[in-house]
């Protein structure tokens, strides 16, 4: 069985600067990973490389679900089944909510009475009905915003989920939301990549793998022990361990 | 060469006050040449026709197709020609300038400015056809709208409606005003007064849609009472030239002034805006926001000016202008100006040319919508904001169908970027 997202040596650059330096990550159907790492390691460039975004060079290889992904325009590689939620989604003054994922939706080919239906339900779910005719972004809160992305994932339905900093500026009660929300997204035709710099959502789902990315590659990956070995040490003791 | 001797004929048995306005407008537009771009007020623009070329409509031409959007009209212009329906709505009192300076001098000074600071005012004084007059008596509430359908339609004239509303205290009404013309090469000055006594309230929605060979040099002018306010909606798509000169005197305490515009050229079309809103009372409000786009050679411009007068204290004024060119060829040009001459006030204004954002357009093709849709939605959503705002919803449906047959037509032709 193909997995739900490989990357293979993956290396990015803007200008002279390397920022991914040979990066490889696995993750399977069904299950849900976590990246940590510290500020500037390059999780948000994975994220962006992985999307498409055009200021990057690349090398390397990203396969969903056994089709390459690097090479494709960033449309064509969220209709074979990437979305992600973004650290800093854009507002976009008026562009309603429901508009923009009825487009989405039809774009990819979801039959509308679907996409209503979907829309209603996950609505309700994520407690974002009174958001849909509002502007997309549009003066959220932080927690909003983090709600609209997994909200527009629970719409689309992705092969590949990947949240950066899925629980920044968050307070305690919406962690635990986001994260109930991430662990109802899982299921066996979907791989979840969530990058976060607090051990405290982790409590509330079940991740399947942790991996800590510095200097953009993965230095480490392990169960639920790594968290808690980062909690107590940080990254500098991590960092000592592995010399 | 426009026959001048057309404004004697007109005012030969009008009453005096009319007859006085139309011998001053004649001797202003004998002393006023064509405006230059030397002229601050026409620094922008390079008109491209003369007065002097163009002729006076001597009766109303053929009536064009009726207008969509709208259920009832009111009244019609007509080459500057009035003609009233009868279908006003209730508590609506219309007529002619001839019929409101015969009955009322005293109102029809106070409605109707003596304004020929240029040709086109002047020339409007001298020659217009009749003049359009609309009453909203003291505390009555007027629900339905009150549509007025401008025509220009005779090749080669050039035409002066005008059209004077009043809101007597307290009254409350919405007007709808369309500006049409034919495809024929023409040239239409219409001048709109508004006038708004203490606590009225007027909901006015603009839309022009001039014809591709019209050149439309419009007036407005806004007189606002104590505690009066004016919701005003704007629209501009057509035309050769699509000009607005609009003043808006805030001169009463507490009173208000809100507008939503959008303009969208294509081809060769000029949009020219210019604006000035006179905060003069005290505690007094404006908030403009005007959108626009401009593809293929087409140009926009943008002059507006807050002045906030020495005792308008605490008067809030913001104004806004945001431009999407969408074409190499386009051009957007945007001049927020402010001369605040009181210490009491909060004022902002801002103005943004450019593309559409590319940030924006990764978001959504992260959500899998390709580049041309996602223009398309990107543009409807940049003028959504507007219409969802036009005070006449009834209008929302086709302006927005006339603004994505243009942005699709752009896109289709391969002008975009
Ligand atoms: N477009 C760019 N041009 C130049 N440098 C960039 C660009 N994008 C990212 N970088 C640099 O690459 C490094 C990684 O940035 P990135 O945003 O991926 O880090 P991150 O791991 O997401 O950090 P954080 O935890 O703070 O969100 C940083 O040093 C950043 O300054
Ligand atoms: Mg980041």
């Amino acid at each position: 069985m193909n997995l739900a997202l490989e990357i293979i040596d993956l290396h990015a650059s803007v200008g002279e600067v390397e920022i991914l330096k040979g990066l490889s990550l696995e993750v399977p159907f069904g299950q849900i990973h976590a990246i940590m790492g510290p500020n500037g390691s390059g999780k948000s460039t994975l994220c962006h490389v992985l999307a498409g975004k055009e200021v990057y060079t690349v090398t390397g290889q990203a396969r969903l679900d056994g089709r390459d992904l690097l090479g494709e325009p960033t449309d064509v590689r969220a209709r074979m089944g990437l979305i992600q939620g973004f650290q800093y989604p854009v507002e976009i003054r008026g562009v309603k909510l429901i508009d923009f994922l009825r487009e989405a939706a039809d774009e990819s080919g979801i039959e509308a009475a679907e996409v209503e239906r979907r829309i209603v339900a996950s609505g309700d779910q994520f407690d974002m009905t009174r958001f849909l005719t509002r502007s997309v972004n549009q003066d959220l809160s932080g927690g909003e915003k983090k709600r609209s992305e997994i909200f527009q994932m629970a719409i689309l339905q992705p092969k590949v989920a990947i949240l950066d900093e899925i629980d920044s500026g968050l307070d305690i009660d919406a962690v635990r939301e986001v994260a109930e929300a991430v662990e109802a997204m899982r299921g066996p035709d979907v791989g979840i990549l969530i990058i976060t710099h607090y051990s405290r959502i982790l409590r509330y789902l079940t991740t399947d793998r942790i991996h800590v990315m510095m200097e953009g590659r993965i230095v480490e990956s392990g169960g639920a022990e790594l968290a808690t070995e980062l909690e107590a040490g940080g990254y500098e003791a991590l960092r000592s361990r592995l010399k | 060469m426009l026959d001048r001797s057309i404004a004697e004929r007109r005012l030969t048995g009008e009453p005096a006050v009319l007859a006085e306005r139309r011998q001053a407008g004649l001797a202003a537009f004998e002393a006023s040449a064509m405006p230059t771009q030397a002229d601050e007020r026409w620094k922008y623009i390079d008109l491209d026709f003369t007065i002097d070329d163009l002729t006076l409509p001597d009766v109303a031409g053929a009536e064009l197709a009726a207008p969509i959007g709208v259920e009832r009209v009111s009244a019609r212009v007509v080459d500057g020609f009035v003609s009233i329906t009868g279908d006003a709505p209730g508590g609506v009192r219309m007529g002619t300038f001839a019929e409101l300076a015969g009955d009322d001098g005293e109102l029809f000074g106070r409605v109707v400015a003596e304004r020929s600071d240029d040709i086109f005012l002047a020339g409007n004084a001298a020659f217009s056809g009749d003049g359009l007059f609309v009453q909203v008596s003291r505390n009555t509430v007027v629900a339905d709208p009150i549509v007025i359908d401008v025509q220009s339609v005779s090749a080669g004239t050039i035409s002066f409606p005008h059209i004077a509303i009043a809101l007597d205290d307290n009254a409350q009404a919405s007007v709808v005003l369309l500006f049409r013309s034919s495809e024929a090469e023409l040239a239409v000055a219409p001048v709109v007064e508004s006038t708004l006594g203490s606590g009225a309230r007027l909901f006015m929605t603009s839309v022009q849609t001039w014809g591709r060979n019209t050149q439309g040099l419009g007036y407005q002018r806004v007189r606002l009472g104590r505690d009066a306010s004016m919701k005003m909606g704007e629209v501009g798509l057509g035309g050769a030239l699509g000009r607005l000169d609009l003043s808006v005197d805030l001169d009463g305490d507490g009173s208000s002034y809100l507008l939503n515009g959008l303009s969208f050229g294509d081809g060769q079309q000029v949009l020219d805006y210019r604006m000035v809103l006179n905060h003069r009372g005290r505690n007094t409000s404006s908030d403009v926001l005007l959108k626009g786009a401009v593809e293929d050679q087409a140009e926009s411009i943008f002059t507006g000016l807050l002045r906030i007068e020495e005792q308008a204290t605490n008067t809030s004024a913001f104004e806004n202008n945001r431009n999407l060119v969408l074409s190499a060829g386009a051009k957007a040009q945007s001049v927020p100006n402010l001369e605040i001459l009181c210490d009491d006030v909060v004022c902002g204004h801002g103005s943004t040319v450019g593309p559409l954002e590319e940030e924006h357009l990764y978001y959504l093709a992260s959500r899998g919508i390709g580049r041309e849709r996602a223009e398309r939605v990107l543009v409807k959503g940049f003028f959504d904001e507007v219409i969802d705002k036009l005070p006449a919803q009834a209008v929302a449906g086709p302006v927005r169908d006339e603004v994505e047959r243009k942005f699709v037509a752009a896109q289709e032709a391969g002008r975009l970027g």
